[in-house]
C-alpha cells in the first residue's frame, strides 16, 4: 500500500508540528494546545499501529477467559439468566472485535447484580475474587499500553 | 452488607443534581459546540456589561490555558470613572468532563469569602440567558497552580512541588480543609445545597446515586471490575456521623499559591461542593493519582503521606476517621473518576460537545489507572 499508514501519520505530524504550530499567534493558547495534543495522539497513534490488531484480539480473548470462569456462579432464576446470557456472549464469534467485547462485558456486569439480587454466597465471593484476579492482569497491560500518554506512575 | 435499596432510595438524590442529570440527557441530541472565538466572547461580554455597569467598557479579553472542564476568559472591566479591573468568566461548554451547575458555585464562592482564599464571584448567569450557557464571573487572584518548572503535566496529576514549597503548603492545606469542613452550612445563604439528613445513609447515597446516573445517562462502557465497584457500593452505603461543608475536588492544582512566598491565594474549582461526608474529601485528596510517589512512597497531593495525612486531620480536627468510611469513600473516589474520565468526558467528545475533545480523549486514558486502583482497593481487607 503506496502511501502506507505510517507515512500519512508522519505527513501529517510534521505539518502540525512545523507548519501549522509555528504560524499559531501567542494569543492562541487553546489552538497551540490543541495542536500539540493532537500530535502526541498521532505520534503515539503511528507507534501503537501494529500492535493495534494484536491488543484488542487479547482483550477480547482476556474477556471470554473471564467469562468462562465465572461460568461455575448459581443462584435463583436471576443468576441462571444472567449465566445464560454470558454463556451465549462468550461463544459469539465475529469479525467486530470491540462490539464482542461490549457485549461479553455488559453479559458479566448483568451476571454481577444478578448474583447480587439472588447468587448464592459461595458464587459472590467467587465472582469478586475471580473478577479482581482478571481484572488486575488486564488492567496492567491497559496502564502499560497507555503509559506513553504521561500520566501513569508504573 | 446493607439491604437492597427501595424504589425511592434507588432515585434519592439532591434536587440539582437530578435537573443536571435531565439536562445532560435532554442536551444529547444538540447539534456540536465549538469553542468560543475571541470576538464572540467580546461582544457578548459587552452586551452583557452594557446592562449590568452602564458606560463600562470590556478590555484585554485572553483566554485561560489549561483546565479541561470549562470555557475561562479574563478581561479588564473599567466603570465609568473608575480603575480597569481584571475578572474571569468562567462558562460552561454543552457537555463538560463534569456535569455542575453554576449557581451552586457562585454561592459556595460566597460563602467562603473571608473564610479561605477563594476567588470572589460577582455576577452569575445561571441559565446561560447572556452567554448561551451557564456562566460565573470572578475578580481574578495571582497565584500559580503548580511550580514553574514542573513542566506540561495537567496540573495536579503527579505534580511535584519540591522540598521548599512542600514545607510552606502543607498547614495551609490541611488547615483550609479543616477550615472549609467547620463552615456553619446551617447558617449559610446555600440555597442551592439540599441537606441530606433524611436519615444516616442519605448522605452516601446521594452521591453514589447521582454519579451511578450520570454513568448511564453517558452510556460508559462498561468493564467488570467498574460493574462490581459499582455493586459493592450500593451494598455498603455508609453512615455518616457528621455533616460537613466538602469541597468535592481538593488537591494540589485546585488551589493557587504565590510561588515566591509559598502562600495559598485562592481554593479552586468548587463546582463539586455538597454538604456530605468529610471522609468524602479525604478519600479524594488521598487519592494515588492526585499525589507523588518516592522510593516507592506515596504522598497525597505531594504534601502528606496516608497515615500522617489522616492522624494531623484528626488531631488538628478533633473528629476521629473512620477508616471502613474512609475505605469507602477511597473506592467511591477511584470509581468517580473512572466515570469522569471514561464516560462523562468521552460521552462529551464523541457528542462533539466540548471545545477540547481532543484533550478529553487524552484524559480518557488514566481510566486504566482507576480500574487497577479499583481492583486493588476491592482486593484489600475491609477495616472493620
Amino acid at each position: 500500500m503506496i502511501p502506507n499508514v505510517d507515512d500519512r501519520l508522519a505527513s501529517v505530524i510534521r505539518a502540525l508540528t512545523e507548519v501549522v504550530l509555528p504560524h499559531l499567534p501567542p494569543e492562541a493558547s487553546l489552538a497551540q494546545e490543541q495542536v500539540q495534543l493532537s500530535v502526541g495522539h498521532l505520534q503515539i497513534l503511528r507507534a501503537q499501529l501494529d500492535a493495534l490488531p494484536g491488543y484488542e484480539q487479547e482483550e477480547l480473548a482476556d474477556a471470554r477467559a473471564l467469562g468462562q470462569a465465572l461460568a461455575s456462579c448459581s443462584g435463583g432464576p436471576e443468576t441462571q439468566a444472567a449465566q445464560t446470557a454470558l454463556t451465549a456472549a462468550v461463544a459469539a464469534q465475529g469479525e467486530q472485535h470491540r462490539a464482542l467485547l461490549k457485549a461479553i462485558n455488559e453479559a458479566i456486569e448483568a451476571l454481577v447484580r444478578a448474583v447480587g439480587a439472588d447468587g448464592d454466597a459461595a458464587s459472590r465471593g467467587q465472582l469478586s475474587a475471580t473478577i479482581l484476579k482478571h481484572e488486575h492482569a488486564r488492567s496492567q497491560k491497559d496502564r502499560q499500553w497507555f503509559a506513553p500518554f504521561g500520566f501513569d506512575t508504573l | 452488607m446493607n439491604a437492597p435499596a427501595s424504589r425511592e432510595e434507588t432515585h434519592d438524590m439532591e434536587a440539582v443534581h437530578a435537573k443536571l442529570l435531565e439536562k445532560r440527557r435532554v442536551s444529547r441530541t444538540l447539534p456540536p459546540y465549538r469553542a468560543a472565538l475571541n470576538s464572540e466572547v467580546v461582544e457578548t461580554l459587552n452586551r452583557f456589561f452594557a446592562s449590568e455597569v452602564p458606560g463600562s467598557s470590556v478590555s484585554d479579553v485572553r483566554r485561560v490555558g489549561g483546565g479541561a472542564s470549562k470555557e475561562q476568559f479574563f478581561f479588564s472591566l473599567t466603570a465609568p470613572g473608575g480603575d480597569a479591573e481584571r475578572y474571569i468568566l468562567r462558562m460552561d461548554p454543552r457537555a463538560a468532563i463534569t456535569q455542575t451547575d453554576r449557581r451552586r458555585e457562585f454561592e459556595a464562592l460566597k460563602a467562603f469569602q473571608g473564610i479561605v482564599p477563594a476567588p470572589e464571584p460577582i455576577w452569575l448567569d445561571a441559565e446561560g440567558e447572556h452567554f448561551g450557557e451557564p456562566a460565573v464571573i470572578m475578580r481574578t487572584v495571582n497565584g500559580v497552580t503548580k511550580p514553574s518548572d514542573a513542566g506540561l503535566k495537567v496540573s495536579g496529576l503527579g505534580t511535584s512541588l519540591g522540598t521548599d514549597l512542600r514545607a510552606k503548603l502543607r498547614d495551609q492545606f490541611i488547615d483550609n480543609l479543616i477550615a472549609v469542613h467547620a463552615l456553619d452550612w446551617r447558617t449559610a445563604h446555600l440555597p442551592s445545597f439540599d441537606v441530606a439528613d433524611g436519615d444516616p445513609k442519605q448522605a452516601a447515597r446521594w452521591s453514589f446515586n447521582y454519579w451511578r446516573d450520570l454513568w448511564r445517562a453517558d452510556e460508559g462502557e462498561t468493564r467488570p471490575i467498574f460493574a462490581l465497584a459499582e455493586q459493592w457500593l450500593a451494598d455498603n452505603l455508609p453512615d455518616t456521623a457528621e455533616l460537613v461543608f466538602t469541597h468535592g475536588d481538593y488537591r494540589t492544582g485546585n488551589y493557587l499559591f504565590d510561588e515566591a512566598s509559598g502562600r495559598v491565594t485562592a481554593i479552586l474549582d468548587w463546582e463539586m461542593a455538597r454538604i456530605g461526608d468529610y471522609h468524602e474529601d479525604l478519600g479524594w485528596v488521598l487519592m494515588q493519582i492526585f499525589g507523588t510517589f518516592e522510593n516507592g512512597r506515596f504522598r497525597a497531593s505531594d504534601l502528606f503521606e496516608r497515615e500522617e495525612f489522616i492522624t494531623e486531620y484528626e488531631r488538628r480536627t478533633g473528629r476521629s476517621v473512620n477508616r471502613r468510611t474512609l475505605h469507602y469513600y477511597d473506592v467511591m473516589s477511584s470509581w468517580k473518576t473512572y466515570i469522569i474520565v471514561a464516560a462523562n468526558g468521552m460521552a462529551a467528545a464523541r457528542a462533539q460537545h466540548n471545545h477540547q475533545d481532543v484533550l478529553l480523549t487524552f484524559l480518557a486514558t488514566t481510566g486504566a489507572m482507576f480500574a487497577d486502583d479499583l481492583c486493588r482497593l476491592l482486593g484489600q481487607e475491609v477495616p472493620s
